[in-house]
């Protein structure tokens, strides 16, 4: 029960944050979008959402031209350190972590640790486009506009076959995935024109919308597509 | 590519069971007036299309022409009575294409009822059957069919396809069920039901490669092996088939020992009429894509050789 009761504050906090996210984007005013938490257990659930976040819980200070709150950054930062990747993670969480070491370099001068060497890419070589798509989805946060990385220089070889994977997830009303995949088609070329891509970021908002995560996703799209300074 | 065994194997036990269960075939003269004395001529008409995809791709073992071949004698013989049904029909509703739709790939076959080819003519230079109200595909269908009567389309036929849903190549993520069925039917009739895959323009052949896997991804999910036996035939349609290999495997998984093909998910309970009507279209389906995708996979062979 206890495990359970934990994990529902985290996904609360986690929607909380994508939220504040969401709104940081769109221009509202909410100026603190990283919690600022010093409480213990408070302040513990707030990194750990920082942590399912990653690189996104920064975004709006990467595609902004004003530069974050330093706190928000501090708190991040402490995100990052808190929960590095354990040797047995899943490539999807050593790339999360990458991505968001990645946000804090170029947020926090100050940050010097690596992310050295970026985690391969061997899991996803030759994945059906099902699971290269799903896979891809959880790692939206690495979809930014000019910022390569071994991962987007994977999907940009395969535009179609993400084409699918968006597809696949819109019928499958999988809104997460369609919105994180989607986010990607904003930044591949190649893409069919009959996959109907902005449409189908709005159809997906709409059928959606009730999750932040999902919105999340579906304006880092629109801040891709029209450009956005990054 | 899917083992050509495994999609040949599909087609036998299929056509089997349409023997075995061939009093399913079966016109019911004495049909309530709301539903309609031609409602039960579609199976026989889907049966004699795809028995001519049958003896047309030569691809079929001996037992296996041999059996479609007793099926269309059956069926012209005690179903439609020799043609006298298709008379009978037409009669009831001068106005319908259903007896013309039904007889065309007969007389295609060499069976012939001088009667209806009269009245299809006649039809024809009404300004009433080129006006008939019907969905863009059908309409599409009708021309396809007229043409190949030796008639003047009416619509011609790129005018036709140009309603349809397919024509436009949609967002591919809106297709649900019915839109689905109206894809691989317009693929049907441009392709004269996979005997000139080259009647597929250019557009739509891309369009469907981009697509057909996702569609055939998902459908084969949900287990509707109705429509995906007909999405299967669509890829064996395209230039580059794919034969997609998980499809192909979990749709000969869904073929029952003695042939039958659900048509969604599991075999459904009832007297034996009752899941004739229900499974035959599935089962029909299953050989026409068998029939098909044997041939294209045959071919790529040849090439490779």
């Amino acid at each position: 029960m206890e495990q359970s009761g934990t994990s529902t504050r985290l996904q609360a906090a986690v929607q909380g944050l994508a939220s504040g996210v969401v709104s940081a984007l769109r221009g509202g005013d909410h100026p603190h979008v990283v919690p600022a938490g010093d409480g213990a257990e408070a302040g513990d659930l707030a990194l750990a959402a920082v942590r399912v976040l990653g690189a996104d819980a920064l975004l709006p200070g990467l595609v902004r031209p004003t530069p974050p709150d330093p706190a928000e950054v501090a708190v991040f930062r402490k995100a990052v350190e808190a929960y590095p990747p354990r040797p047995d993670a899943a490539p999807t969480v050593r790339w999360s972590h990458w991505g968001m070491t990645r946000a804090l370099r170029r947020l926090d001068p100050s940050f010097l640790p690596g992310p050295s060497a970026e985690p391969d890419t061997g899991w996803l070589e030759g994945a059906g486009w099902q699971y290269l798509t799903h896979q891809l989805a959880v790692l939206a946060p690495l979809a930014v506009p000019g910022e390569e990385c071994a991962v987007s220089a994977l999907a940009a070889r395969r535009p179609v076959d993400v084409a699918r994977g968006f597809v696949r997830a819109v019928r499958r009303r999988d809104w997460r995935q369609a919105a994180g995949a989607g986010r990607w088609l904003t930044l591949l070329p190649g893409v069919p024109d009959t996959v109907g891509l902005e449409a189908g970021l709005d159809f997906v908002e709409l059928m959606g919308g009730q999750d932040p995560l999902v919105v999340l996703q579906v304006q880092a799209a629109r801040a891709a597509r029209t450009g956005a300074p990054v | 590519m899917t083992d050509t065994r495994l999609i040949h194997t599909v087609g036998v036990g299929a056509l089997e069971w349409l023997w075995a269960h061939r009093d399913g075939f079966r016109l019911e003269p004495d049909a309530d007036p709301e539903v309609g004395f031609l409602e039960r001529f579609k199976p026989v008409g889907e049966l004699a299309l795809v028995c001519k995809v049958l003896f047309r791709e030569g691809v079929a073992g001996s037992r296996q022409a041999e059996l479609a071949r007793r099926l269309l004698d059956h069926v012209w013989r005690d179903t439609l009575d020799g043609g006298t049904m298709l008379v009978r029909g037409q009669r009831t509703e001068p106005a319908s294409p259903i007896p013309f739709e039904v007889y065309l790939p007969f007389r295609e076959l060499g069976y012939s009822q001088p009667e209806v080819e009269r009245a299809a003519a006649l039809n024809h230079r009404l300004d009433s059957w080129a006006a008939l109200e019907t969905t863009p595909t059908r309409r599409l269908g009708l021309s396809a069919f007229e043409r190949r009567f030796g008639l003047t389309p009416r619509p011609p036929e790129p005018e036709a396809l140009r309603a349809t849903w397919l024509a436009r190549t949609p967002e591919p993520w809106t297709v649900e069920g019915h839109i689905a069925y109206d894809i691989t039917h317009c693929v049907f009739h441009l392709t004269d039901w996979g005997e000139n895959p080259g009647g597929l323009p250019g557009d739509i052949a891309g369009y469907l490669a981009t697509w057909l896997p996702v569609w055939i991804d998902d459908w084969l999910d949900l287990r509707r092996w109705d429509l995906l036996g007909e999405l299967l035939v669509v890829d064996a349609c395209l230039p580059r088939p794919t034969l997609d290999e998980p499809a192909w495997t979990a749709f000969a998984a869904a073929q029952q020992p003695d042939g039958a093909m659900p048509a969604v998910r599991a075999m459904p309970e009832g007297d034996e009429e009752a899941v004739f009507d229900v499974v035959y279209h599935s089962t029909l389906v299953a050989a026409f894509a068998s029939v098909l995708a044997t041939s294209r996979a045959l071919t790529e062979l040849a090439r490779a050789s």
